[in-house]
């Protein structure tokens, strides 16, 4: 084989690397540099006003009480989400019958769209459950659980678990049996009881596993949008430091809003860069945390 | 930021596909609901004429806008648009072409021209009050008729409540104000508008630029907040504080209720649920001062671009538009609009949009005064307010105190 031209590299490379400049690289900094101007989204004429934006963000009970409820919505999703998942993949790779089918049948929620599966679970809260609740005079189901401002982050978060935690099972299904079976074995032998085997070799030989599906399910509950917006739209409204705010408007949501709804482009930038920034911070804390887990096999 | 990459592929797309036709005059449209109706109308249009008139339309408020800025900035910018007020005026004013001597003027009230100079086309009239149910009425004995003031108001809704059973309904009104199901326009929007506009002449912006000041008439305020509790309290509670836009409208369309707050764009949707019953709208009874009048307006206006090479052929359309039978049947008949000019003898096939006509016609309307508010304000800020006041962690004070504190907020 002769030796490639150097050029070669570049040229194969420049297609994805032109997209990823253009798309990720060019918006993100223009994202920083409208942050802090006046933008409202069609004005070509920018004023740059410095921190102004990020001191009406700081100033908005608004905005805290989007970051209180989407830390609120992480918390209870990286827990609900991982345990099902966990708890299923154990489900799927014993001997159960039908393991296979019922593998697929976890993983196909997953595989419908956020906008769609928001909707349906609207109707289910808004109309079935409440018809159910009705009829058979269960009265915590009697009122719309989405309705509700102290239930409407739980409610969202079991539609997120249901939908999420098949797909995080898969990761945990490929980690299993990437175990060698002889260290299970070695385990049963020496008396080690089921619930011994799971906790002390299998979770501490999944670590690598955890780190993925915590990031995973930390940063996709971070970022929620479009669940959010077609199940709930941020409703119902609640009271927060005083002011009339959303229940379930996660930080995206308020992103959106600020930006396009009310024209306040600069300031939702910055609201952007803050949402960034946090998640950047809280995503290698994870990382770094879950790395000192691992084992070498 | 992933986000931006498909609306870029759309807008290329838009634009190849925007230059490959050659068109002799090209019209963005904002109201997806008459899409299909407009274009037919183009195509006769334009045959008769010996021109092409070529249609885009772009559902939904945001991507209109930008789309049409994207038009202008790409060298091909459309020659009819769309503006809804005071933000698209001046955004545009620079380049809107002065329409004062066409003849479609003289046959409206309704023209914009926000500084003396006509710009705007009325596209339609649309109007909304409480609509009301006649045979369910009829059969609680209530005559419509004499529903002027909030006491007789708040009296048929105690009746309506007591004989429920008996009539077979859920609740006397089809009420919505959930954010969750989109509805806070209901409220915080049209309901509010007797705040706004009520009981004042049609050009009596007051209240409105005292608001735009930052400040609240608290009197008018209080007995809003009265008015709006009656609405609340008979409301059917799952559809205020749940529902949807197809809940409200299925509840009153089947027959579960007797009022609905809501327009006249709802007719397509009682033909659907094939509700035969009579219908028509009583005020926004929040005072008790007598009054008959609802609430209409032109709320969005086609203008010309005064650059355009076709500018004589674009406002020809207009004026056809307006002052032909076929175009009045297109308006009226097709897209099922009730347009904003005298003469039209084409009657509108729904109930409550014969009824805005009819209103529209005698001159007894109040007008629209939440569309100038600043973006965001009546969803975002009033929005959460009025479902607080629905679920009952607001009281009456609360509510007015929270409204003057929003309000307060305007001028920044």
């Amino acid at each position: 084989m002769s030796k490639k031209h150097p050029w070669v590299n570049v040229l194969f490379l420049a297609p994805v690397t032109l997209a990823f400049v253009l798309v990720i690289i060019v918006p993100f900094f223009l994202g920083i540099y409208y942050s802090f101007t006046d933008f409202n989204g069609v004005r070509s004429h920018l004023t740059l006003v410095g921190l102004a934006n990020y001191r009406v963000m700081f100033n908005d009970p608004i905005f805290l009480h989007s970051f209180l409820l989407t830390l609120q919505y992480t918390a209870i999703n990286i827990v609900s989400v991982n345990v099902v998942a966990f708890l299923l993949s154990l489900l799927v790779t014993s001997d159960l019958p039908g393991r296979n089918f019922l593998r697929a049948g976890f993983f196909v929620p997953n595989l419908i769209g956020g906008l769609v599966l928001g909707y349906i679970w609207q109707f289910v809260f808004n109309s079935a459950l409440l018809d159910m609740g009705r009829n058979l005079g269960i009265s915590w189901l009697s009122q719309s659980l989405i309705g509700n401002k102290n239930t409407v982050i739980w409610a969202m978060s079991f539609v997120n678990t249901w939908q999420y935690a098949g797909y995080i099972m898969m990761i945990y299904v490929a980690a299993i049996q990437g175990i060698p079976a002889n260290l299970m074995e070695a385990a049963s032998v020496d008396g080690a009881t089921y619930p011994q085997r799971v906790f002390k070799v299998l979770i501490p030989m999944m670590a690598s596993a955890f780190t993925v599906t915590l990031f995973l399910t930390l940063t996709n509950s971070f970022k929620q949008y479009d669940l959010n917006y077609s199940l709930t739209s941020g409703g119902p409204a609640a009271l927060f430091m005083g002011k009339a705010s959303k229940a379930s408007q996660l930080l995206a949501m308020n992103i959106y809003n600020t930006a396009i709804a009310a024209k306040r482009w600069g300031d939702g930038q910055a609201r952007a860069v803050m949402f960034f920034l946090i998640l950047v911070i809280f995503s290698l804390v994870q990382v770094w945390l879950n790395k000192r887990k691992e084992v070498e096999m | 930021m992933k986000k931006l990459f498909p609306v870029i592929l759309a807008f290329v797309l838009v634009f190849a596909f925007g230059s490959a036709a050659l068109a002799d005059i090209t019209l963005a449209n904002l109201k997806v609901e008459i899409d299909v109706p407009l274009k037919a109308y183009a195509e006769a249009y334009g045959e008769a004429n010996g021109f092409n008139v070529k249609i885009d339309t772009f559902g939904g408020g945001e991507d209109y806008h930008g789309m049409v800025m994207n038009a202008l900035q790409s060298g091909d910018m459309y020659d009819i648009f769309m503006i809804e007020g005071i933000g698209g005026y001046n955004t545009w004013k620079e380049m809107l072409a002065d329409l004062s001597d066409q003849p479609f003027v003289a046959a409206t009230s309704l023209a914009y021209a926000p500084e003396g100079i006509v710009v705007g086309f009325p596209i339609a009239v649309e109007g909304f009050g409480i609509g009301y149910n006649a045979d369910i009425l009829a059969a609680a004995g209530i005559n419509p008729a004499d529903l002027t003031t909030l006491t007789a108001f708040e009296e048929a809704c105690k009746k309506l409540e007591e004989m429920k059973d008996e009539l077979g309904i859920s609740a006397p009104i089809a009420m919505a104000c959930s954010t969750s199901g989109g509805m806070w326009w209901v409220a915080a929007q049209h309901n509010f508008n007797a705040y706004w506009k009520g009981n004042l002449e049609y050009d009596d912006n007051s209240i409105v630029e005292l608001a735009l000041n930052g400040q609240v008439d608290r009197d008018r305020l209080v007995q809003y907040a009265k008015f709006l509790k009656v609405m609340y309290d008979y409301a059917d509670q799952d559809v205020l504080l749940n529902g949807n836009y197809d809940a409200q409208v299925n509840l009153f369309g089947t027959g579960k209720a007797a009022f609905i707050q809501q327009g006249n764009w709802t007719d397509p949707n009682f033909a659907g649920l094939n509700a035969t019953f009579t219908r028509g709208y009583i005020a926004a009874v929040w005072t008790d001062e007598p009054t008959t009048a609802i609430m209409v307006a032109a709320p969005s206006y086609y203008v010309v671009n005064a650059n355009s090479a076709n500018l004589e052929e674009a406002i020809k359309f207009l004026n056809d538009m307006a002052l032909t039978e076929a175009g009045q049947n297109y308006m009226v008949k097709e897209a099922g609009m009730v347009p904003a000019f005298a003469g039209v003898t084409v009657e509108p096939d729904g109930q409550f949009s014969k009824a805005v006509m009819n209103a529209a016609g005698s001159g007894d309307v109040f007008g629209w005064g939440f569309a100038e508010m600043p973006d965001g304000f009546n969803m975002d800020v009033l929005g959460p307010i009025f479902e607080l006041y629905a679920t009952g962690d607001l009281d009456l004070e609360g509510f007015v105190d929270m409204v003057t504190d929003a309000i307060a907020t305007i001028p920044e």
